[in-house]
């Protein structure tokens, strides 16, 4: 008995949700506050896409930093694994955080974090 | 990996943005080259790089101005674009063959119009039809709702008359610079396909550049 309530605890993989982590990097006047930046990639996702479209791509920030040498800062989404472009696209559209002007680009999409961030050679 | 082009950019001394710092990001987006267009002059600074194109943006008030403009300008710049606003001087522009690229043909703000007749006119005289992305990415709801409209609209008549096309930022600043893949992913918006999107950010810009259907023209008129 204790198995079966031990199994059904973990979410079987066939039912697992497929993900897809994009790691992306900031361009940016100023530093940006991990909350700001947020509320605008949502605002961008809703503007484009709708609450429907916007609740499809499932997404969570999972990590924001600024970096400290140059104006940028690095990040990490994470969205449902057909909506890629769509993210892309939205991230895109964002032009300006908290009046500050910035530019976004993804630079690369894994199915794990350990993936998205590891180093290329 | 292809050769990425962005053929309208905006560079001091018409805006803020340094052409160094313009070409650093660039470069650092995985572009093969930029084209300087400020309106109605081109840079006078001369780079050691083959990274960035000189070119020029023509604007005009009436279809008189804009035929002086390219006279003045042709031959002068590799690159000649024509600040796209009205039906009439779309047409205008269209119907030169001198002229390169016809910028944002809906205007800045979606208020211009292209009708079959340009298009067709377009594809004859090797004019490239430009879609503005800065415009989906300054502008929000009503507005870029009618821009997509009108950016559907014109893909569908450059589809049916084999027109060429381009994607550009028409960047004022580093920040309005987009990285290739990105510029896709902005084009699929208005339902462009990512084959078609890839072509107008390599190949067609390279054809531009090198004059191919400047060239093929002049061989069906021999």
């Amino acid at each position: 008995m204790k198995s079966i309530m031990n199994a059904l605890l973990y979410m079987p993989p066939s039912l697992r949700e497929r993900r897809r982590y994009l790691l992306f990097e900031v361009m940016c006047e100023r530093e940006l506050d991990k909350r700001d930046l947020l509320k605008e990639i949502w605002d961008s996702i809703y503007s484009l896409y709708g609450d429907v479209g916007g609740g499809e791509i499932k997404l969570r920030l999972i990590e924001y930093h600024n970096r400290e040498e140059r104006k940028s800062g690095v990040g990490i989404l994470r969205c449902a694994h057909d909506k890629v472009e769509e993210v892309r696209a939205s991230l895109a559209c964002i032009h300006s955080v908290n009046g500050a002007r910035v530019g976004i680009r993804v630079i690369k999409i894994s199915g794990t974090i350990k993936g998205a961030t590891r180093l290329r050679r | 990996m292809p050769n990425f082009f962005d053929l309208n950019v905006h560079a001091y001394p018409e805006t803020e943005a340094p052409i160094e710092e313009l070409l650093r990001v660039a470069k650092r987006y995985g572009y093969a080259g930029i084209a300087i267009t400020n309106h109605d002059e081109s840079v006078k600074e001369r780079l050691n790089s083959n990274f960035i194109i000189t070119g020029v943006e023509i604007r005009a008030n009436s279809v008189l101005e804009l035929k002086r403009k390219v006279t003045l300008h042709w031959g002068k710049v590799p690159l000649l674009a024509v600040h796209g606003s009205d039906d009439k001087l779309n047409r205008a522009a269209v119907e030169d063959s001198r002229v390169d690229i016809l910028a944002h043909p809906c205007g800045e703000k979606g208020e211009g119009e292209l009708n079959h007749v340009s298009v067709r006119y377009a594809a004859a005289n090797g004019v490239a039809i430009d879609f503005n992305l800065g415009a989906l990415i300054h502008n929000r709801r009503s507005d870029r709702a009618r821009i997509l409209d009108k950016m559907r609209e014109t893909l569908k008549l450059v589809r049916k008359y084999n027109a060429p096309m381009i994607l550009t930022s028409n960047a004022h600043s580093i920040y309005d610079l987009r990285a290739p893949q990105e510029m896709i992913a902005l084009a699929a918006l208005f339902g462009m396909s990512k084959e078609e999107a890839t072509s107008a950010l390599c190949d067609i810009p390279q054809g531009i550049l090198e004059k191919r259907w400047k060239k093929e023209r002049a061989v069906e008129l021999l």
